[in-house]
C-alpha cells in the first residue's frame, strides 16, 4: 500500500505563496475538478506582506499565461509596466557616463554563432549590447516592447514586468480562488504537528490554526517568508549565510511620484551604483519605486539615507522610507521530509538581477511538474529538487558577484573589499580565468535546461563592464561572413523596431483603455 | 489637420464631389472595413477577413482588395463589382446626428463631380443616397461589433498566414489578417451553434469561410497584373 499525494497546503500568502498555489493548481486542474486533488493556502490575517521585488523575468509571462490569467488585467490591476532589461550605471568606473545594459533579448543569432570574438575584433565603434541587439536602443528611446495590435503575452522585443508587488499578490489570490479552485484559509498557524512514528516519522502531519482548527496535508509548502516557519523553525534546516560574498545587508525603500502624469516611464530597471551599494529605480505607471541596497558594515543607516536622498532629490525628503533588513543566503536544503520551501522562506539575495520571483516560478513549476505520485517516491523527487535548487542559488550568487568583481571603483572600501579574492566563490574565479581566453557561450557549462541566467547574460555583464577575452584571429575567419550578416541584420531590426514601437506610457494607456487581444 | 465641416446647404451649395471609383480619389487601399450587412454582397468578389485597428488593437471586419500597400486590384472593374460602403462614402462621415464632410479629401471640390444641393438648396439624389449609405454604415458598425465580440468570446478567430509565390519570382507574405477558426467552430456544443444560427451569426460565419475561396482568385488577379 502506498500513500498517495492528494493534498497540498501552502503556508503563507504573498507573491511566492500565491504564485506557487497558482502554478500547482493550474497544472493539476483536472484532478482538482474531479475532487481527487486539493490545494489550500493558509495566510495569517495580520502578517504584512514584505512586497519586495518589483522586477520580474520574461518567464513570468509563460507562468501567468499557463495559469489562465489575462495579461490586460495584470496591467490594469497591478500598476504594471514593461521591463526590457537592466541598466547598470556607474558600476565599472563610477564616472558620470559609465553605464551598460543587460537586455532581455538574446544576441542576434545566438544559437548559431558567438558574436563576442567578432565584436572584440571589429565592433569597437559600438557597445557590445548595441552590436548584438536592438534592445539597448529601444530602452534609450523609452520605447515599449510591443504595439497595441500585438496579442497578449506575445512580444516584438522580449520583455518582463515591473509591477506593484502589494497589488500582485491579491490579484493572484483572486484568480487562484475564483478560477483555479484554491482554498484560501485566513488563519494564524499556532503549532506544527509531526508524524511521530512509522516509515515517515518526522513528516509534517498537520498545522493547528487559531481560527480554522487543524489542517492536514500530504505535502506542505513553506512560503512563510523570512521566518521559514516549517522548514527552518520546525524541521530545523540550517541557514547558509553568504554575506562573505555579497555584502549588502539592508535596503531603504521609498516610492517617488513622477514630476508630471506625462513623465516618460523607463523601459528598464535602473541600477545606479553608489558609495556602499546601489540604488534601484523602477518606473511603474503611477510612481517610481526606488531603494538603496547597502552594506551596514561599510556605511551607517544615517549616511545611507543621505545617499538615497541625494539620488531622489531633497524635495522628496518628506516621503516615508522603509528599512528592509537583508540576510543574504539560503537554506542548506529546500525539501525535507514532506515539506518544501519557496520564496523568502528558502532564502533571499539582494534584488540586483530580480532573481526572487523567477526562482519562485522555477521552484513552483518543478514541484507542479514533478508532483510525487506517493509518499514513497517523494524522497527521490526531493533529492532532485534540492540538487537543482542548490545549483540555482549558487549560480545566482556567482552571477550577482560578477557585477561586483569586475568593478574598477576604488572610491570606497565597499568596492575594494568586493574584489578581494577570498570573497569570490571558487567556481566564479575559475570561470573568470577561463573567460580570459574563451568567452562564455553554448557548449559552456551553462547547459541546464532551465538555467536562471543563460550564457548570454554573462556576456552582457562581462563585456558591458569592460572585461576582455583574448581573440585568436584565425579562430574567427571561418565565421566572419556570418558575423557581418548578423550585425547588418541587427542594424536593420533596430531601425525597424525604433520606427514601429510606441512610447511606454502611450502603450500602457492604450492597454488600460482598450485592452490587448488574446490572439 | 484636415478640415472637416458639418454639411451646410448654404456653405456647400455649389460644392461638387467626385463619386467615381479611382485610385487618385483615395480608393487605393488594400484592406477596407465592411459591416456584417455588406457580407452577402462582398462575398461575391472579396475575401472577408478580420484585422486589428492600429490605434486600439480592436478587431474589425474588412475586405481584402490587394497585396501591396495602396493596391486595389478591383479598380479596373469599375462599377461591375460591389463597392464597399467605406469607399462609396468618399469624404462624408457622420458627426452625431449630422453629416460632416472632409474638405481636404481629394474627392471634395472636383469640378466634374456630383452636386450636393440643387438651385433651391434641396439635397440632390446623390446626397440622399449618401445619407442612406451613412445610416447603413452606422447600423452595420454596431452589429459588427457585437458579432466580433461573439466570435472572440467563443474563440472562433484565428490568424490567417498567407505566403504566396508569384510567377514573376516575387513573394508576398501577408500578416495581420484573421479568419474563422473552423476547427473551433466544429467543436462548438450544439446549444451554442443553435444560438448562433438564431442570431443570424452562423450565416455570417459561413460567408466569411466561403469568402476564403476569393483569396486564390485575388492572387490570380495579382499574378496576371505582375506578368503584364
Amino acid at each position: 500500500m502506498t500513500q498517495p499525494i492528494q493534498s497540498v497546503v501552502i503556508v503563507g500568502g504573498g507573491t511566492s505563496g500565491w504564485l506557487t498555489a497558482g502554478v500547482i493548481a493550474a497544472r493539476h486542474q483536472a484532478r482538482i475538478k474531479a475532487g481527487a486533488f486539493s490545494v489550500a493556502l493558509i495566510e495569517s490575517p495580520n502578517v504584512p506582506i514584505i512586497g519586495v521585488g518589483e522586477g520580474t523575468w520574461p518567464t513570468l509571462r509563460t507562468t501567468l499565461e499557463k495559469m489562465g490569467i489575462s495579461e490586460t488585467e495584470l496591467f490594469r490591476q497591478c500598476d504594471t509596466a514593461f521591463k526590457q532589461g537592466a541598466k547598470f550605471a556607474r558600476w565599472t568606473t563610477g564616472a558620470e557616463d559609465d553605464a551598460y545594459y543587460h537586455p532581455l533579448m538574446l544576441p542576434q543569432g545566438f544559437s548559431q554563432l558567438n558574436l563576442v570574438p567578432h565584436w572584440l575584433r571589429n565592433g569597437n565603434s559600438h557597445s557590445f549590447c548595441d552590436y548584438v541587439t536592438p534592445q539597448g536602443s529601444l530602452c534609450d528611446a523609452g520605447l515599449s516592447p510591443k504595439t497595441i495590435t500585438t496579442p497578449e503575452y506575445k512580444a516584438i522585443a522580449n520583455y518582463a514586468y515591473h509591477l506593484d508587488a502589494g497589488k500582485f499578490a491579491p490579484f493572484l489570490q483572486r484568480h487562484c480562488t475564483e478560477k483555479l479552485g484554491v482554498r484560501h484559509v485566513l488563519a494564524n498557524v499556532t503549532s506544527v504537528n509531526r508524524v511521530e512514528e512509522g516509515r515517515f516519522a518526522g513528516d509534517i502531519r498537520s498545522v493547528t490554526t487559531e481560527q480554522a482548527g487543524e489542517i492536514a496535508a500530504d505535502l506542505f509548502v513553506d512560503c512563510s517568508g523570512f521566518r521559514s516557519l516549517l522548514l527552518g523553525k520546525t524541521l530545523g534546516v540550517p541557514f547558509k549565510d553568504c554575506s562573505d560574498v555579497l555584502f549588502c545587508d539592508a535596503a531603504l525603500a521609498v516610492q517617488v511620484p513622477y514630476d508630471s502624469p506625462e513623465s516618460p516611464i523607463s523601459s528598464q530597471t535602473n541600477s545606479v551604483a553608489q558609495s556602499a551599494g546601489w540604488i534601484w529605480d523602477i518606473g511603474l505607471p503611477t510612481r517610481r519605486g526606488t531603494g538603496y541596497v547597502y552594506s551596514t558594515r561599510h556605511q551607517s543607516d544615517e549616511d545611507a539615507r543621505e545617499v538615497l536622498l541625494n539620488y531622489i532629490g531633497r524635495q522628496h525628503a518628506h516621503l516615508p522610507m522603509r528599512r528592509i533588513p537583508i540576510r543574504p543566503g539560503h537554506r542548506e536544503t529546500f525539501w525535507k521530509h514532506n515539506c518544501v520551501a519557496i520564496g523568502l522562506a528558502a532564502g533571499f539575495l539582494e534584488p540586483l538581477e530580480s532573481s526572487a520571483i523567477v526562482l519562485t516560478e522555477l521552484s513552483a513549476k518543478l514541484i507542479a511538474e514533478q508532483m510525487p505520485a506517493n509518499r514513497e517516491v517523494m524522497g527521490l523527487i526531493a533529492a532532485r529538487f534540492n540538487d537543482v535548487t542548490g545549483y540555482r542559488w549558487a549560480r545566482i550568487i556567482d552571477f550577482l558577484k560578477l557585477h561586483y568583481v569586475l568593478t574598477k571603483r576604488t572610491d570606497h572600501k565597499f568596492w575594494t573589499d568586493n574584489v578581494a579574492p577570498e570573497t569570490v566563490p571558487g567556481r566564479l574565479q575559475n570561470l573568470l580565468e577561463l573567460w580570459k581566453y574563451r568567452s562564455p557561450w553554448l557548449f559552456d557549462e551553462f547547459d541546464r535546461l532551465e538555467e536562471v541566467f543563460p550564457a548570454a547574460s554573462y556576456q552582457y555583464v562581462l563585456y558591458g563592464m569592460g572585461f576582455r577575452t583574448e581573440v585568436e584571429p584565425l579562430d574567427i575567419v571561418g565565421s566572419q561572413s556570418m558575423a557581418t550578416k548578423l550585425f547588418k541584420e541587427n542594424v536593420a531590426i533596430t531601425r525597424q523596431m525604433t520606427a514601429q514601437l510606441p512610447k511606454n506610457r502611450e502603450l500602457l494607456r492604450k492597454i488600460r483603455d482598450h485592452g490587448m487581444q488574446p490572439i | 489637420m484636415t478640415r472637416v465641416a458639418l454639411l451646410d446647404s448654404q456653405a456647400h451649395r455649389t460644392l461638387r464631389v467626385q463619386a467615381e471609383p479611382s485610385a487618385r480619389y483615395g480608393d487605393d487601399r488594400r484592406f477596407v472595413p465592411v459591416g456584417v450587412n455588406e457580407f452577402s454582397l462582398a462575398v461575391v468578389h472579396y475575401p472577408i477577413l478580420l484585422s486589428k485597428d492600429a490605434e486600439t488593437g480592436a478587431f474589425y471586419c474588412g475586405v481584402m482588395l490587394g497585396f501591396d500597400d495602396g493596391e486595389n486590384l478591383f479598380l479596373e472593374d469599375g462599377r461591375n463589382v460591389y463597392r464597399p460602403l467605406n469607399l462609396q462614402r468618399g469624404p462624408f462621415c457622420t458627426a452625431g446626428a449630422d453629416i460632416a464632410i472632409d474638405l481636404d479629401h481629394p474627392r471634395a471640390g472636383a469640378p466634374d463631380g456630383q452636386a450636393l444641393f440643387d438651385e433651391n438648396g434641396k439635397p440632390t439624389d446623390y446626397l440622399s443616397s449618401i445619407v442612406e449609405l451613412l445610416r447603413n454604415l452606422r447600423a452595420g458598425k454596431e452589429w459588427t461589433t457585437v458579432f466580433i465580440d461573439t466570435l472572440m468570446k467563443l474563440k472562433l478567430v484565428a490568424p490567417l498566414a498567407l505566403d504566396l509565390a508569384f510567377d514573376d519570382g516575387t513573394r508576398r507574405e501577408v500578416i495581420g489578417l484573421y479568419t474563422i477558426d473552423q476547427e473551433a467552430l466544429r467543436a462548438l456544443p450544439d446549444a451554442t451553434v443553435l444560438d448562433l444560427f438564431r442570431r443570424g451569426y452562423l450565416q455570417l460565419i459561413y460567408l466569411m469561410i466561403a469568402s476564403l475561396k476569393q483569396v486564390p482568385v485575388l492572387a490570380q488577379k495579382k499574378n496576371s497584373r505582375l506578368l503584364r
